[in-house]
């Protein structure tokens, strides 16, 4: 993959920006969606939109952590893109009916296990596994929900959102396969990165976003063992060609979902960012 | 002293033909006036203008002309009236060593009291009679067979000294920002070194874009006024507390009683800021230190993790400007009063609209985005020796001698010339340095009765080069991005030392330095 200017990237970035207020949220379409529809759309959507709000804190982690100014700037932009992109689909579940009152949906367990984690420690991961770890999210969106949610959804003002959310996206990828190329990253880890993604249900990717510190650690292991990094998240590709990573992720959601509410702290403040609405 | 019933007659000499020129229209236009120069010309009527103005004074030269493009004195402490805005260096230092104010009501005093002191200076030391205002000079040409300057306001006035002095001052223009729509938005727009003291904010839903030295003094004034302040962060800054008291009555007695007193107390802040060199302007353990102290402060005034991670900088301290409050972060905490940190899209219709997707309306959207500072060019052409133009040659970023003058510009001195600025200590305690310095130059031009004096290419030169080689070395030099610095990174702004050291340079006139004529 050829990479690309980022400052030119960034110029592009500045000067094509959207806003909810672009899109007429009460435009007809909305009952499009059918019954049968309804509940399993209000759950994905929550997930989905939880994940870009995820993905939006992990590049404010990467903004930290740029090597370069421009790249400083960039993930700054992708931070709130993400951002917007949760918002929109936020919107989009206000559109639908989905929203109880104004209140933003509750993340479930294993988030707040994820928000947490991301809140504590996102800012002190290194740089490369953001820039791994991001990208393969960014994918599993970009290629899998939201071709799923298109094909299945007919609503007209979803497909207009999610133009706009993907052509966000298709940079952040740019971006990310870009920096990947920098730090090193060699065309088979890449592809495999690529061949993967689309593979990671959402759960998954939840599961790897709570898998991170453990990974974390882990590789720091394994690396002090003598075992070069590569080596590692080829095995991680290994596991899962042999089909087994379900067991220990849903092991995992099964476990965290007997952790009371209570236990965990409050949810960071960053959380509370969220809107549906176009205009404050 | 001239005046500008300048003769139109023609004046031989290169001026009249001069070639090249900022706008190129003017070059064939200018002329010498033939009428009785001034010994000096003074740019401006600010601290910088009037010190200069009572240093020549006291040194015995009176034929002085000030001109003033507004209407009153006191330059940027006449234009920066926003509510809160304050000097950031204690009154005691922050003020000229051969004028003492023993009344300063606090350790660190508001914008009107700074202007008081400033009209006190115009009293107390008679410069009323030199000022001509509204004289907004938009050319500085020097005749190099006369060895005069002129200047020449933009109603065409002209006005001609001997010696001139550019005391226009660093941080006097300002604009609005060139943020994209900044046309559309059709609520009320602010400058804040342009305040509107016409405009109620009772009730009202206000932006802030730019939370900088003006901007942090702005906002706890406005959290308290408006019915809803959206402050617009785009870099955060090191934020010091800052401490700051009201002058007790027996302590303005003391100074008044005793002007050793106050002296001492001024020696005191002198010293304690000297030392604070060492950590905002190059990297040492106090630099660590300066930055633990700035952390504890948020985490003690702010509670919030996330806040305090959008507040918390990623820069080294002293690499931008340090910021000093202690209602500032308090401020932002307020029910009415939120920090975004998102980057702006665009401004629209009704305010600002920001990447995240969300178009924040509000009534009134305040600037508090700084100063024009022009580190390649000069703010009106000054046209020195061979028809050369001051702003062509510094293209590539301002050079001086001793941040004075300029090789091809004779008898020109320069308040805040290029690396003068100081990052830890007081601007005028810098600017009483170049006063002396300047008086030194002048008093030679006059008693040797010189057509110019005209420093060495060779000296500023090598004077240049070392000053980089030590500039690379500092803390504004480390990476982020400031107004001290050229788009490329050049540092034309800061001097890279103590300010002992800048009075040490400055303290020596040497003549072989320079060319006379």
């Amino acid at each position: 993959m050829a990479s690309i200017d980022l400052d030119k990237m960034l110029t592009k970035i500045k000067s094509t920006q959207w806003a909810l207020s672009d899109i007429d949220w009460d435009a007809p379409g909305a009952e499009l969606i059918t019954e049968e529809q309804w509940p399993k759309l209000k759950d994905f959507m929550a997930d989905l939109m939880w994940i870009e709000h995820v993905g939006a804190r992990a590049f404010a982690a990467m903004a930290k952590k740029a090597p370069t100014d421009t790249l400083r700037q960039i993930y700054t932009y992708f931070h709130a893109e993400e951002q917007r992109h949760a918002n929109a689909e936020m919107a989009l579940m206000k559109r639908w009916g989905m929203l109880e009152g104004d209140e933003i949906p509750e993340p479930n367990i294993n988030l707040r296990l994820v928000i947490e984690w991301l809140d504590r420690y996102s800012d002190d991961m290194p740089v490369y596994v953001l820039g791994t770890v991001v990208p393969m999210l960014e994918i599993a969106l970009d290629g899998a929900l939201c071709t799923f949610l298109l094909e299945t959804v007919k609503d007209p003002v979803c497909h207009q959102a999610f133009e706009k959310i993907n052509d966000d996206e298709s940079r952040h990828l740019g971006v990310g396969f870009s920096v990947m190329e920098m730090q090193g990253r060699g065309k088979t880890f890449i592809g495999a990165t690529k061949m993967l993604a689309p593979l990671l249900d959402p759960r998954l990717m939840l599961g790897i976003a709570s898998y991170v510190p453990l990974l974390n650690k882990m590789r720091d292991n394994i690396i002090t063992m003598g075992l070069p990094e590569e080596r590692l998240y080829a095995a991680m590709a290994k596991f899962e060609k042999i089909g087994g990573y379900h067991v220990p992720v849903d092991g995992m959601v099964k476990l965290t979902g007997l952790i009371p509410r209570r236990a965990l702290p409050a949810v960071p403040s960053w959380v509370r960012e969220l809107t549906y609405q176009p205009t404050a | 002293m001239t005046t500008s019933s300048a003769s139109p007659k023609k004046a031989p000499g290169k001026a009249a033909t001069r070639k090249r020129s900022t706008t190129g229209k003017r070059a064939t236009v200018k002329k010498t006036p033939a009428v009785k120069p001034a010994a000096v010309l003074i740019v401006g009527a600010g601290f910088a203008g009037l010190g200069m103005a009572i240093r020549l004074k006291q040194a015995g030269i009176k034929d002085i002309v000030i001109l003033e493009r507004a209407s009153a004195v006191g330059g940027t402490w006449r234009d920066n009236q926003y509510p809160g805005a304050a000097c950031d260096i204690p009154s005691n230092l922050y003020s000229y060593s051969f004028a003492p104010n023993p009344n300063w009501s606090r350790s660190f005093s508001g914008s009107e009291e700074i202007l008081g002191y400033i009209h006190h200076l115009v009293a107390e030391f008679e410069l009323e009679p030199y000022i001509r205002f509204e004289k907004n000079v938009e050319d500085l040409s020097f005749d190099e067979k006369k060895g005069i300057w002129t200047a020449t306001t933009d109603k065409g006035e002209q006005f001609a000294g001997r010696a001139a002095v550019m005391a226009q001052g660093p941080l006097s223009n300002c604009s609005f920002p060139a943020i994209t729509g900044i046309e559309d938005f059709t609520g009320h727009k602010i400058h804040s070194a342009r305040w509107d003291h016409e405009y109620d904010f009772t009730g009202k839903k206000v932006a802030v874009i730019g939370t900088g030295a003006s901007g942090i003094q702005i906002i706890p004034e406005l959290v308290k006024q408006a019915g809803h302040v959206k402050v617009f962060q785009r870099t955060p800054g090191w934020v010091m507390p800052r401490p700051d008291f009201a002058t007790p009555a027996w302590n303005k007695k003391l100074f008044e009683k005793l002007p050793a007193s106050q002296q001492a107390m001024r020696n005191l802040l002198y010293w304690s800021h000297e030392s604070m060199a060492l950590a905002v302007i190059w990297k040492s353990p106090l630099t660590r230190i300066a930055e633990r102290v700035a952390r504890l402060h948020l985490r003690r005034q702010v509670k919030d993790r996330w806040l305090r991670r959008q507040l918390t900088p990623d820069f080294t301290i002293g690499c931008k400007r340090v910021l000093v409050s202690n209602d500032y972060y308090p401020a932002l905490q307020k029910d009415n009063a939120k920090l975004i940190t998102w980057p702006i899209a665009r401004l629209s219709e009704k305010g600002v609209r920001t990447v995240e997707g969300i178009e924040h309306q509000v009534d009134c959207i305040v600037f508090a985005t700084g100063f024009d500072v022009s580190h390649s060019g000069t703010p009106f052409p000054v046209k020195g020796r061979d028809g050369r133009v001051l702003g062509e040659e510094w293209q590539g970023g301002a050079q001086a001698y001793k941040s004075i003058n300029v090789s091809g510009y004779p008898n020109l001195f320069m308040t805040f010339g290029p690396n003068s600025g100081p990052g830890h200590n007081s601007a005028l305690v810098y600017m009483e340095s170049q006063l002396d310095y300047a008086v030194k130059g002048i008093e030679k031009i006059l008693k040797d009765d010189l057509k110019m004096l005209d420093v060495k290419e060779d000296v500023q030169r090598r004077h240049n080069k070392a000053i980089q080689k030590r500039l690379a070395r500092t803390n504004w030099n480390s990476g982020c991005k400031s107004w001290y610095l050229t788009e490329d990174g050049f540092n034309a702004t800061m001097y890279p030392g103590f300010a002992t050291q800048y009075a040490a340079q400055m303290a020596e006139f040497e003549e072989r330095d320079y060319e006379t004529v």
